[in-house]
């Protein structure tokens, strides 16, 4: 009769089990997000209390050790392990209920976006400056004296003035920054600055200047220069 | 009788499904919580904060002494500040490099102390603080225009070693930098051993919704500092002034509400209701296996 208990409890936690670890390590697989977890816990008891409730003698095998733990009838040696239950349940309903009303000492999250679309009238601006070795260490010059002190000599973003800025100054040798980047996107952050960025990228937060104020087209379009060369990565193009 | 076993053995079984799916949802429930967290910055090391809190304290504010044994009793945020770089005229390297924050609030004022290293005392050092006004977005650097982004103000809160009092401000862009007509703001700093602290005192709300921040309890609020040395060089230029200054990025500031035991009622409600309801299954089903 015991058999009848244990089986449901025994696929429930497999099924548990296969969706928290072993799907994720199935090739091309990735995590399960909970929420996908719970469908799947769902349908999984689901099924067991429709196997379950078929037929009378299967019903009666399965609700009956149930019954008969719940109601304490002949337990013997197990009542001490079903008061446990009887006061576990309630505490737990009750500390689920009061983490659920619980103020988060958390600010409330920010999803910044961290490359957002550029204007249409930038995309496909080619660098109309030639690439020439002059031009790039022309424009390694301008980085040195315009931007290093943020984004760094280095071009990893750890520049000696980065420290109190959130975000952080890019880091160019990332592969995730300049390198999945298109020149003109450059122009546009540099020419435009933090405060250029849509409201997604969040502007009030960038410290970046506007450089357009202060430099010309034809520096902005050397330091591109500079910048891919200092930090060994190319523009992306379209293939 | 053999009717209600009847009946019994029918609603049972969607009572267990019922109960295995609650039991199901309360154990998957703390991992969705866990994804449910905040992405919010994270500070770069567990020494740096992303929020100043100031606690609710009964009796007097610390307005006109910031070293009062009572800060003690406020948690201290830490911030990294950089050389203000946005705007120029910018400056590449400025003298303070951290600062540290606490504050309190009596349900009726706010306190907010700034703690930072600064080698000498000088007429010309000062500080702020920066709020966003309303609801609109403002950039950190002094509220500056942004191109895509309709902004609001910035409400500054500035202190000068040599004017000695608080000054209520605002601006919308460098160069824009305004006195208000009506200034709520009290400041007050004690040079000692290096250290600069510098206490703000302000009315929670003031009523000039235009103009000032307004601190609600219990939520978030944006904040942000700069800090000026106002040490001379031989020519007798003052080293950091105006747009020349140390800033911070953004971060957080929330007055915290009174105590609030609104979740214990409701857990004490919720324990009640799985206790009846336990009472009740158990009662009916002995009054069952007894038929």
């Amino acid at each position: 009769m015991k058999g009848a208990l244990v089986t449901p409890v025994i696929v429930t936690v497999v099924v548990y089990l296969f969706c928290k670890f072993i799907v994720p390590i199935i090739p091309g697989s990735a995590p399960l997000p909970s929420s996908v977890i719970i469908l799947y816990m769902m349908l999984t008891i689901s099924g067991i209390g429709i196997f379950y409730t078929l037929s009378k003698e299967s019903k009666d095998a399965f609700w009956g050790p149930i019954e008969r733990f719940l109601t304490g009838d002949g337990l013997g040696g197990m009542q001490a392990l079903r008061y446990g239950v009887l006061i576990l349940f309630p505490l737990l309903v009750g500390w689920q209920t009061y983490n659920s009303t619980a103020v988060s000492d958390q600010p409330p999250g920010e999803n910044r976006t961290i490359h957002p679309a550029p204007p249409g009238e930038y995309a496909g601006l080619s660098n109309p400056v030639a690439k020439t070795p002059d031009a790039i260490q022309q424009g390694k010059g301008f980085y040195a004296a315009y931007c290093s002190p943020c984004h760094g000599g280095n071009f990893d973003g750890k520049g000696p003035a980065a420290r109190g800025f959130n975000p952080p100054p890019a880091n160019f040798a990332d592969p995730t920054t300049i390198a999945m980047l298109q020149e003109s996107y450059l122009f546009w952050r540099i020419k435009k600055g933090g405060v250029g960025l849509p409201i997604e990228g969040m502007p009030w937060k960038s410290a970046m200047p506007r450089w357009e104020v202060e430099l010309p087209d034809e520096w902005i379009w050397k330091i591109i220069m500079g910048e891919y060369d200092g930090a060994h990565q190319s523009p992306r193009t379209w293939e | 009788m053999k009717f209600m076993k009847h009946g019994l053995s029918r609603i049972v079984p969607n009572i267990v499904v019922g109960v295995w799916l609650t039991m199901g949802l309360l154990i998957v429930q703390p991992v969705l919580a866990e994804e449910k967290a905040p992405a919010s910055a994270e500070p770069e090391s567990a020494s740096e904060s992303n929020a100043v809190s100031a606690p609710l304290v009964k009796g007097g504010l610390p307005a006109d002494d910031p070293t009062a044994a009572v800060w003690n009793s406020a948690p201290q945020a830490k911030f990294p500040m950089s050389p203000q770089v946005h705007w120029p005229n910018r400056i590449l390297d400025a003298t303070v490099k951290d600062l540290s924050v606490r504050a309190l609030h009596d349900g009726t004022n706010v306190a907010i102390l700034l703690e930072y290293a600064d080698p000498t005392e000088d007429a010309d050092d000062a500080a702020a603080i920066e709020f966003m006004v309303g609801d609109k977005k403002a950039h950190f650097a002094h509220g500056q225009p942004m191109l895509q982004v309709e902004g609001g103000p910035v409400n500054i809160w500035f202190w000068r070693n040599k004017d000695a009092k608080g000054v209520d401000m605002n601006a919308m862009g460098f160069g824009t930098l305004k006195t208000q007509e009506h200034q709520d703001v009290k400041a007050k700093g004690a040079y000692s051993n290096g250290t600069w602290k510098v206490v703000f005192t302000r009315p929670l709300e003031t009523g000039h919704l235009e103009e000032d921040t307004q601190i609600p309890m219990g939520g978030f609020i944006n904040i942000a500092f700069a800090v000026w040395d106002g040490k001379k060089d031989v020519s007798g230029a003052v080293k950091e002034k105006g747009s020349q200054k140390a800033v911070s990025s953004w971060w957080n500031f929330r007055a915290e509400a009174p105590p609030n035991y609104t979740g214990y009622y409701y857990a004490a409600i919720a324990v009640g209701l799985a206790l009846g309801f336990q009472f009740v299954l158990i009662r009916n089903l002995k009054k069952g296996n007894r038929a």
